[in-house]
């Protein structure tokens, strides 16, 4: 088997993971479709530090999540994104946001109030949340993508239900 | 509302966005092109870093890769880790000077053999537009090097651009017309600067210069005084 045919069995299987978090990372369908792209591209050149038998989906989101933080920093004009504070993406959030087409009216009331209360998050804690209630991963996992202890993980999972859960009662959910 | 009452409402309503049908295509690709790339190295890379040098880091990437130990003793693969050596080498030097002498010339029919098969089977270019801001963000993250695009050469009409394997690396086209004719130019990274040169392949006339970022071969059915009048026009306008 070539590296490419080992690459596309073990690391392809996640490209539809990949792109939901870059999609909800960036808000932005044509961003979050090049962000998957140019990750899949970087993740080949570093197919060689994924081990034999290391499950292959926390190691290609973390690649995923570096590549859609990279593009975030460019929009707020900074060279890197590892010296801002949780703070600092309140000027980011609905700076940034891609209104969504109004199908408002047509669509569960549910899906639309779930989905913006999960855009009002600040990325760092909507990456904990679509990776643990979205995708699945434990707890190892996400920490190992977001590049954070596990009790930051924690944290910031009880964190993110906590506004989720005021926002939501706002809409009037349940 | 609990964690699980919300865990469930997350579950249910969030909406998911899988990878469109276009994207596990164009990833599929890439891919492709990035292992043939890859696998053709061993015998791409004299050129580049001269043989010795080459050679060396050849031996070092595959006997790097032998050396881990597949289940045989330590003794087992110092005696087949010899032999094998002694193999790599000469085939090494073998692909080395090969490649150093054939390669200017092989790679002329390689970019006629491009410039036919994209005429006749296409595409062209894959993204079509004849301005700079359109055609020049399209090959991002489709390449890893960032070519220049110009949309501005009186009589040159820009089509569009694509990407098309060229020696199996990934390579970007740009698609110009002037009268009936069709010119592509291939550019990629260049190891230094040379002048323009002028060659004939097959009916068609190719002149490639470099301007030490990188290097342009421009290919066309066109005549072949047309065509350097082509690339006078993009060193001017790159200038």
């Amino acid at each position: 088997m070539s590296e490419g045919q080992r690459f596309e069995a073990r690391v392809l299987p996640h490209l539809d993971a990949a792109h939901n978090l870059a999609r909800w990372l960036l808000r932005d369908a044509a961003a979050a479709e090049d962000a998957a792209q140019e990750a899949a591209l970087r993740a080949f050149r570093y197919f060689a530090s994924l081990r034999e038998g290391e499950d292959a989906k926390p190691w290609f989101l973390g690649i995923v999540r570096n590549t859609c933080y990279t593009q975030l920093a460019r929009q707020m004009g900074r060279a890197e994104i590892t010296g801002l504070d949780e703070g600092d993406w309140d000027e980011l959030a609905g700076a940034a946001d891609t209104p969504e087409p109004v199908q408002v009216l047509h669509e569960q009331r549910e899906r639309s109030a779930v989905d913006a209360a999960l855009r009002a998050l600040t990325p760092p804690l909507r990456e904990v949340i679509v990776l643990r209630e979205l995708e699945d991963l434990d707890y190892r996992s996400i920490a190992l993508i977001a590049g954070v202890p596990v009790g930051t993980v924690m944290s910031r999972l009880s964190r993110a239900r906590a506004k989720l859960k005021e926002l939501l009662t706002l809409a009037g959910l349940p | 509302m609990n964690d699980d009452e919300l865990s469930r409402l997350l579950r249910e309503h969030a909406s998911r966005h899988p990878a469109s049908e276009r994207l596990h295509a164009a990833v599929r690709t890439q891919t492709a092109l990035q292992s043939a790339a890859r696998e053709r190295k061993p015998s791409a890379a004299p050129s580049r870093v001269g043989a010795i040098g080459s050679v060396k880091a050849w031996l070092r990437r595959h006997l790097g890769a032998g050396a881990v130990p597949v289940g045989s003793g330590r003794l087992g693969w110092i005696g087949t880790g010899g032999v094998l050596a002694g193999l790599m080498l000469g085939v090494a030097l073998t692909l080395a000077v090969q490649s150093w002498q054939a390669r200017p010339a092989e790679l002329a029919d390689d970019i006629v053999a491009g410039h036919v098969r994209a005429l006749q089977v296409g595409p062209l270019f894959e993204v079509s537009s004849s301005s700079h801001h359109q055609v020049r963000p399209w090959f991002q993250g489709r390449l890893d090097y960032a070519p220049p695009v110009l949309d501005n050469l009186p009589g040159f009409a820009l089509l569009g651009g694509r990407v098309q394997s060229l020696r199996g690396k990934p390579t970007a086209v740009l698609a110009y017309q002037a009268g009936l004719h069709k010119i592509d130019l291939f550019v990629w990274p260049a190891e230094r600067g040379a002048a323009p040169e002028r060659l004939q392949r097959r009916g068609f006339n190719i002149v490639h210069w470099s301007d030490g970022a990188m290097q342009y071969w421009a290919v066309s059915d066109m005549e072949g005084g047309e065509l350097e009048r082509f690339g006078a026009q993009w060193r001017a306008g790159a200038g």
